[in-house]
């Protein structure tokens, strides 16, 4: 049974201290940096150990930060990934498998996805903006933040879509920065409507992949 | 071009915000998903059901099986039927259980068992454990201190203690009989954990462990946590272990049915003090 002899109360100068030495080689414990498995450091996150939070994140941080600067070109929001992607790690340890992939792997991805997110948002919400302006002109502008990040953002896209055919940047540049519906768009480029939605699934998995490319090529 | 050199270099403040935020979003300590709550009374009444369900498994030649302190099966049962006795003396308030031996008090009830049907001495400590369960039911607060067997604790500890007992015996009755170990579900074996890491500190005490050291416990797997413990005397900079091992082994450990140097753990800071902590964990069992 489990319990205490007299008292829950603590009892100074009991019993002669007992000491032995743990194995430290070829044994059941390993003394130092607990941090060396990624499996282990997922159980210490579900466990609730902040000592692992701080150690995943030192050891990956730079490398998150790095893919959602690569994908965002901008500082601040990049670091906001990084907030996220960290919360989200530490919010719901148990959706990184292990079994499936490296820790490594699985915050870059996670930092690449939401990374994307926040540009495809920022794009729509641009886009919105737009087509509202010209629906209602005289509603209040957009706040100079907002401005820059959508400007950020765009830029980002902008970078990938050179690297585009002619053919598909032009329908992309047309939806996209032009405010255009696909069938207008297809009109503009002269073109029957399936062949610019055609065109423009083609572009968009290409930027998706672009937008990958460094990713891919880590390790 | 390497990861490495595509990595980017942290701004000085990045780390705490992270670390804050993430923080906010679920605190230190706690399992995630945590183990639905169960009240230590819930705790006991499952432990108990398992514990029957192993008995209810025995073959008539398993219970006669050498099982623990020179008891059989059946006298092990024997003597927790004399704990429940106990329990109950203490429940209605009879001062005289309160200094009596674990092993010692509940002697009577294990010796009477033998040459018994296996089945009369089932159904007397089912009797037992029902009754105790009854009692509980009928207390009023389970913050309120009680008295058995050399401990002085709330009732609710106890219950918890109590589940973990029933759990320790339920597996040398398992082993005696060949057959696999069990586990508690993850609720259960969350009070148990607990429990073992509340009570950490005196029996740390009682061992000798009075240097002053700084626990980091991290017990993985269902029923795991985290938590940061005391030991020894206060100190302004006290030694500072950190042991990462899996809950239920620790429990197993805190049980005395396993030792420091069979567990698989992960230890950083001095060697020495933490085998001194995970030794003075074995103090928690009573037998």
């Amino acid at each position: 049974m489990l319990g205490t002899q007299a008292s829950v109360l603590p009892r100074r100068g009991g019993a002669a201290r007992r000491r032995m030495v743990l194995p430290r080689a070829g044994g059941h414990v390993t003394v130092g940096h607990v941090g060396s498995s990624d499996a282990l450091l997922a159980a210490r996150l579900t466990a609730g150990d902040d000592h692992a939070l701080g150690e995943v994140f030192d050891h990956f941080a730079p490398a998150v930060l790095g893919t959602a600067l690569r994908v965002l070109g901008d500082e601040a929001a990049a670091q906001d990934v990084v907030q996220d992607v960290f919360v989200e790690l530490w919010s719901r340890p148990g959706r990184y498998d292990p079994a499936v992939g490296t820790l490594h792997a699985y915050l870059v991805v996670l930092a690449r996805h939401r990374a994307v997110d926040l540009v495809r948002s920022e794009l729509r919400r641009a886009a919105r903006q737009e087509r509202s302006h010209r629906l209602a002109p005289g509603e209040p502008s957009p706040s100079p933040c907002e401005e820059v990040m959508a400007a950020q953002a765009a830029t980002a896209v902008r970078d990938a879509l050179r690297l585009l055919p002619d053919s598909q940047r032009v329908i992309v540049e047309l939806a996209y920065f032009g405010g255009l519906t696909c069938r207008e768009a297809a009109k503009a480029a002269g073109v029957p409507e399936g062949t610019a939605k055609s065109r423009l699934r083609l572009a968009l998995a290409k930027l998706e992949t672009m937008l990958d490319r460094e990713l891919l090529e880590s390790p | 071009m390497t990861a490495e050199a595509r990595d980017h270099a942290l701004p000085a403040d990045l780390r705490d915000r992270v670390i804050a935020a993430a923080l906010r979003a679920r605190g230190v300590g706690r399992a995630e998903p945590a183990a639905p709550e169960i009240s230590p009374a819930e705790a006991f009444r499952r432990a108990a059901d398992a514990f029957h369900g192993t008995l209810r498994e025995l073959r008539d030649d398993q219970w006669r099986a050498p099982a623990l302190r020179g008891l059989d099966v059946q006298g092990l049962v024997g003597h927790l039927t004399g704990v429940e006795e106990d329990v109950q003396r203490c429940l209605t308030g009879d001062p005289a259980v309160a200094a009596a031996g674990h092993v010692e008090s509940t002697q009577a009830a294990a010796d009477r068992q033998a040459g018994r049907p296996p089945d009369q001495t089932c159904a007397e400590w089912l009797r037992a454990a029902d009754r105790t369960i009854a009692l509980v039911r009928t207390r009023g607060d389970p913050r309120a201190e009680v008295a058995v067997h050399g401990m002085r604790l709330p009732l609710d500890l106890l219950l918890v203690i109590r589940a973990f007992e029933l759990w320790v015996h339920e597996n040398d009755i398992r082993a005696a009989a060949g057959l696999p170990s069990s586990a508690p579900d993850a609720s259960t074996l969350t009070l148990m954990t607990s429990a073992a890491v509340r009570l950490l500190p005196f029996v740390a005490a009682r061992t000798g462990l009075d240097e002053p050291t700084s626990v980091h416990l991290v017990l993985t797997g269902p029923g795991g946590g985290t938590w940061d413990i005391a030991l020894g005397r206060a100190a302004p900079a006290p030694a500072a272990v950190a042991i990462v091992t899996d809950a239920l082994g620790f429990c197993r450990l805190a049980a005395n049915r396993a030792t420091p140097a069979s567990l698989d753990a992960h230890v950083t800071g001095d060697p020495d003090r933490a085998a001194a902590v995970l030794a003075a964990a074995t103090a928690l069992a009573l037998d």
